[in-house]
């Protein structure tokens, strides 16, 4: 008996270890970036090499300096991620609740090609698309960002709305059918109050892939509209190297809304799930 | 229940004209103007057949490109999966904090490539960075970065991208119980290899400011030199050709990832 709490004890330890090793090799290159944002430098030159530098803020209004629009920037980000996102997780709840409820030969297979749809690379269509978008005039444009970033996210959208789709029972959307509700009904009073955390999940996560996309933003503007993705490309040119205090102050204000959101909406996060279940 | 013929327009129209206006037609327009010398700019279009595959294909910088995301595939999508699969399963069942763990861990693919290729820029760098940093301590002498040698780059590569997915493995295994038989993981599993070997296959971004593709042509992928070549040499036939070859391969492994996802289900 007390052999077996030791053990347990035991497997404990080692898991917390191994655990704290983990976030040694997955975080500590964030914290390090953290520091040196914060004008904590290591100093490599010294023997043995050590940190210096005051902690400062400075380097995040440098940030404005070496980067005159990083602000603008950062807006167009967000407001392009949002939009995207949104946009998607509404077309995908449409057409992944017309095929959850739809009994036709192929219908599983239809939801698996969604998958390698959503694994498609864009360098795939991204050469087309840029012809296209300016034939159309959406070059440099909002919309055409936005449009984009919609489409690209929208098949894994379409898979993980239809596994959550699927699992439910259709009892009470029967009942509101009976009644004479329309789909917009059913779909609002019935289906919405069920899956709305899904949708909310996969709304951050496409926030997340869309926010973090470059070949799109990159091929679809011309310089009038930047994301920060894109405006870090030119953090370093052959005509100028940032410095490294100032990069790492971009790059932490890039990762903070992301951060923050997911850290924010961690529990929800969780009915974002990719294991759509065989309802067969 | 019973949907009508116009609750389906309404269902499926806005996700069907995203997904044909944005990705299918572009697609299929590409894969039309890669048999063809069609390029926006030129003034007339000559059908070429499949002289653009023939030329990417016999360009040895393409074939550098192969063989460098073959590899980065082979290597990088079995470590994701195990790395994020050991991740996954020392959080399994109670344990103090696992929210918190979770969220800590999903931090590195928070990160965008191309600000992840910023940060190991300067980590890997000698002045600055966390590698010099230990290595100082343990008084070994100052390198340059690995991302400059031409043996080392392609590794260093792969290194942080593993950083940078495996974490997303994790978090895509985390709400199913671990304690679960494996067979039962095996959907779940099987999906996220796809994505993985998708976001493999289409390397552009993690190596942009990394590497660049170089040095030499250690580190070039396929997506790389599609673009480089649309839109840096100008050569739209080209760019267009190279791009089918990625979205051939990658529809190759789907047409395995949906012959194995089926097989399970009948």
């Amino acid at each position: 008996m007390s052999g077996m709490r030791a053990q347990r004890r035991r497997d404990r330890t080692v898991r917390v270890l191994l655990l704290v090793a983990a976030l040694g090799i997955f975080v500590l290159p964030l914290v390090w970036t953290a520091l040196a944002a914060l004008g904590v430098q290591a100093n490599n030159s010294s023997s043995p090499p050590s940190f210096h530098g005051p902690p400062t803020l400075d380097h995040f209004s440098e940030v404005g300096l070496a980067e005159p629009s990083f602000w603008q920037e950062l807006f167009t980000s967000t407001a392009a991620a949002a939009c995207a996102a949104v946009l998607a997780v509404a077309a995908a709840l449409l057409t992944a609740y017309g095929l959850a409820r739809s009994r036709f030969a192929g219908d599983r297979l239809i939801i698996q090609w969604f998958l390698v749809l959503a694994s498609l690379p864009a360098m795939a269509y991204v050469i087309p698309l840029s012809d296209l978008m300016r034939r159309a005039h959406l070059i440099d444009t909002f919309a055409g960002v936005v449009l984009t970033e919609a489409a690209v996210t929208t098949p894994l959208a379409i898979y993980v709305l239809y596994g959550a789709l699927v699992q439910l029972s259709t009892e009470w959307e029967e009942a509101a059918w009976l009644d004479g509700a329309s789909i917009f009904s059913v779909i609002r009073r019935v289906v919405l109050p069920l899956v709305g955390p899904t949708m909310g999940a996969t709304a951050i996560i496409l926030f997340v892939l869309d926010w973090n996309l470059l070949l799109v933003p990159l091929v679809l503007t011309a310089g009038g509209l930047k994301t920060v993705p894109v405006a870090m490309i030119d953090f370093f040119t052959f005509e100028r190297e940032l410095e490294w205090p100032t990069a790492a102050a971009a790059l932490i204000i890039s990762l903070l809304p992301v951060a923050i959101l997911v850290a924010v909406f961690h529990r929800v996060l969780d009915r974002f799930a990719l294991n759509v279940a065989p309802a067969d | 229940m019973r949907l009508s013929r116009r609750d389906r327009v309404i269902l499926f129209a806005p996700a069907a004209v995203l997904l044909t206006g944005w990705l299918i037609l572009p697609a299929v327009l590409g894969l039309l103007a890669s048999l063809t010398d069609y390029s926006p700019f030129a003034q007339a279009v000559h059908l070429s057949g499949l002289t653009n595959y023939a030329t990417v294909l016999s360009d040895h910088l393409f074939t550098a490109a192969v063989r460098n995301v073959a590899v980065l595939t082979m290597v990088a999508v079995p470590l994701e999966l195990a790395i994020g699969f050991g991740l996954a399963y020392l959080l399994r069942g109670p344990i103090w904090g696992r929210r918190l763990w979770r969220v800590l861990l999903l931090l590195p693919w928070l990160v965008s490539p191309i600000a992840s290729g910023v940060m190991w820029h300067f980590l890997l760098g000698p002045t600055r960075g966390i590698l010099n940093f230990a290595l100082g301590w343990i008084g070994r002498p100052e390198l340059a970065s690995p991302t400059g040698d031409i043996r080392l780059a392609l590794p260093t590569t792969i290194a942080v991208e593993i950083w940078r997915v495996a974490p997303l493995v994790t978090f895509l295994l985390l709400p199913t119980a671990l304690d679960v038989v494996v067979p039962a993981l095996r959907p779940l599993l099987l999906a996220i290899t796809m994505l993985l070997i998708g976001l493999s296959l289409g390397t552009f971004d993690a190596v942009l400011i990394l590497t660049g593709g170089g040095p030499g042509t250690s580190t070039v992928t396929p997506a790389l030199y599609s673009y480089n070549q649309a839109f840096g040499a100008n050569n739209w036939p080209l760019g267009a050709a190279s791009a089918w070859l990625i979205a051939a391969g990658v529809l190759g492994a789907g047409l395995v990832y949906v012959g194995l996802a089926r097989s399970r289900a009948s």
